[in-house]
């Protein structure tokens, strides 16, 4: 398990701190809309929230990376 | 479902693959090791250490010195303040580090590990501070095994207090590069610090705590990518730590006074210390391994034994794959570091450097976006004039307040309406809506081509033109 979770959550944390970099260079977290309003957050807060939103979407890859890694061997095996 | 036989018997290969890639972890009790190459590191830890907890302490120009502030979105580095326009500095700054760490690895294999990698060096702080309170590699031990008592539970809670204190300065100091540290500082006394700064002192702190204290050499051999696609880099000119096979073998324990060859033995006595001091715990002699992080603990360690054995150091030193081969002597390494490959980093190194201070000095000081006021195309003004309406966002990357002076062209007649000479603050962006007149007889309805030109009052060469539109009912 710690082994999964190293897999998944390490690669994607590499991948969100670049991301982030680039996403928030490019555009102002102030010139953001949720659900059709400005975000009244504060800046430290959109960043924050961000950060973890990418982190949630790119583990979410590197799970379903990991989930399709199991060879024909580990599907058929009865558990 | 019942697995194929066929299936079932090919299947063990994969399992086969991650228990050797993810083996139970055997903890590993480094030797502490003085020599050359440990004052070289305690010296980089020290040098890395001081510029990153004392940086953001630093003043210039009346404001923190060292600041990446995200809220008002500008970095600024001493004299230097960056613009999210400024992107591409962003990505150079990269691509530099990138083939510095090409070329260094190329000439001397894993330097940046060995000696200035942040996991290098905050493991050397807490395994020192380890060191002082529970003892050498030998008093760990027996403290571990050593059922849990009073002294153990003492000896333990006093080691994870000064790490968990040491990880939340890193933490704080860490956050202090974006949030002005002396504010953040300030707000421990009484309680005022904000929730998400709070949260990220903790989430840095807790990520020192667990890399230097728990994880170590787990992290290089199973997280950092660095470590996987460092032979890339490698040739059989680079130096790499290496055992000198043909003089140690074979190995084994001999008396001080016994000449090895007469007993049939190499250098190596075989003690182990090589082995005891590796912080990845790998043993150097079996030839080079993607563990080994270049720390050359085992070069002092070795070179240690050999003094008190009366044998020449260097039975485990830097050395080539060619100069151990037997291709070169070792006094030849350096001639062969000039080669293609050490010349081609080289090359776009320097070329990325020089575009990178090139770029930098000519970054022009002021910026100016024309935006159309979007309400109404023409208005009419006083006197039968038409007027159209801007709004020119000034950017003064600048460190002072400048003033600029304001010039239109491109349509004979056109009157600026607004207080000269404009006056920016320092480092700041602002909108000033510029108004355009003219006596519309005789022009022809559309749109005709003008343009702003922004001139600083104080520097003639700090100019910006900026194009737009002008219509004419």
């Amino acid at each position: 398990m710690g082994k999964w979770l190293m897999l998944i959550l390490w690669p994607s944390f590499i991948v969100v701190c670049i991301a982030e970099g680039v996403f928030f260079t490019l555009i102002d977290p102030q010139e953001l809309y949720l659900l059709g309003e400005p975000i009244h957050w504060s800046a430290t807060a959109v960043y924050s929230v961000g950060f973890f939103l990418f982190w949630a979407v790119a583990a979410a890859s590197s799970a379903f990376t990991c989930f399709l890694q199991r060879t024909a061997g580990d599907v058929n095996r009865q558990s | 479902m019942r697995a194929p036989e066929r299936i079932a018997e090919l299947a063990p290969a994969s399992d086969e693959i991650e228990t050797s890639l993810y083996e139970v972890r055997k903890k590993i009790y480094a030797r502490a090791v003085s020599g050359l190459f440990a004052r070289w590191r305690i010296a980089l830890v020290i040098i890395t250490q001081l510029v990153f907890y004392c940086s953001p302490w630093l003043i210039w120009n009346d404001r923190q010195a060292v600041l990446f502030d995200l809220v008002s979105r500008k970095f600024f580095i001493f004299g230097l303040v960056f613009w999210p326009q400024d992107f591409i500095f962003l990505t150079a700054l990269l691509i530099i580090s990138a083939y510095s760490l090409f070329l260094f690895t190329t000439v001397a294999g894993r330097l940046w590990c060995g000696y200035a990698c942040p996991q290098t060096v905050y493991t050397e702080m807490f395994m020192w501070i380890e060191r002082k309170i529970e003892g050498d590699r030998l008093q760990r031990m027996r403290l571990d095994q050593s059922s849990f008592g009073a002294r153990k539970f003492g000896l333990k809670a006093l080691k994870h207090g000064i790490w968990i204190a040491v990880a939340l300065w890193t933490g704080f100091t860490f956050v202090g590069y974006f949030t002005p540290i002396k504010t953040l500082a300030a707000s421990f006394s009484p309680w005022v610090l904000g929730p998400w700064e709070t949260f990220w002192i903790f989430f840095y702190g807790f990520a020192t705590y667990g890399n230097a204290g728990w994880m170590r050499e787990q992290v290089c051999k199973y997280m950092c990518p660095y470590a996987r696609f460092q032979s890339v880099m490698f040739d059989p000119d680079t130096l790499v730590i290496t055992y000198d096979a043909k003089r140690g073998d074979p190995r084994g324990a001999r008396g001080r006074k016994a000449d090895p060859k007469s007993v049939g033995l190499g250098d190596c006595v075989d003690c182990n210390i090589c082995v005891q001091v590796c912080p990845t715990g790998i043993d150097i002699r079996n030839g080079l391994q993607y563990e080994c992080i270049g720390c050359a603990a085992c070069i002092d360690g070795c070179d240690q034994v050999m003094d008190k054995m009366g044998y020449a150091r260097g039975l485990i030193r830097y050395s080539t794959e060619n100069a151990v081969k037997g291709k070169y002597p070792d006094q030849e390494i350096s001639k062969h570091v000039v080669r293609p490959r050490v010349l081609i980093y080289t090359g776009l190194l320097v070329l990325v450097i020089m575009a990178f201070i090139g770029g930098l000095m000519l970054r022009s000081p002021l910026k100016v976006d024309v935006i159309r006021d979007r309400g109404a195309l023409v208005r009419d003004a006083a006197g039968g004039q038409i007027e159209n309406v801007y709004r020119l966002q000034f950017i003064n990357t600048d460190e002072h307040a400048h003033r600029y002076e304001l010039s239109v062209s491109g349509l004979p007649g056109l009157e600026l309406v607004v207080k000269q000479p404009l006056e920016i603050p320092p480092a700041t962006t602002q909108m000033v809506p510029v108004a355009l007149h003219i006596d519309p007889t005789g022009l022809a309805s559309g749109s005709h081509p003008i343009v702003f030109h922004i001139q600083e009052v104080d520097r003639p060469g700090v100019r910006a033109d900026e194009k737009s539109r002008f219509f004419v009912r």
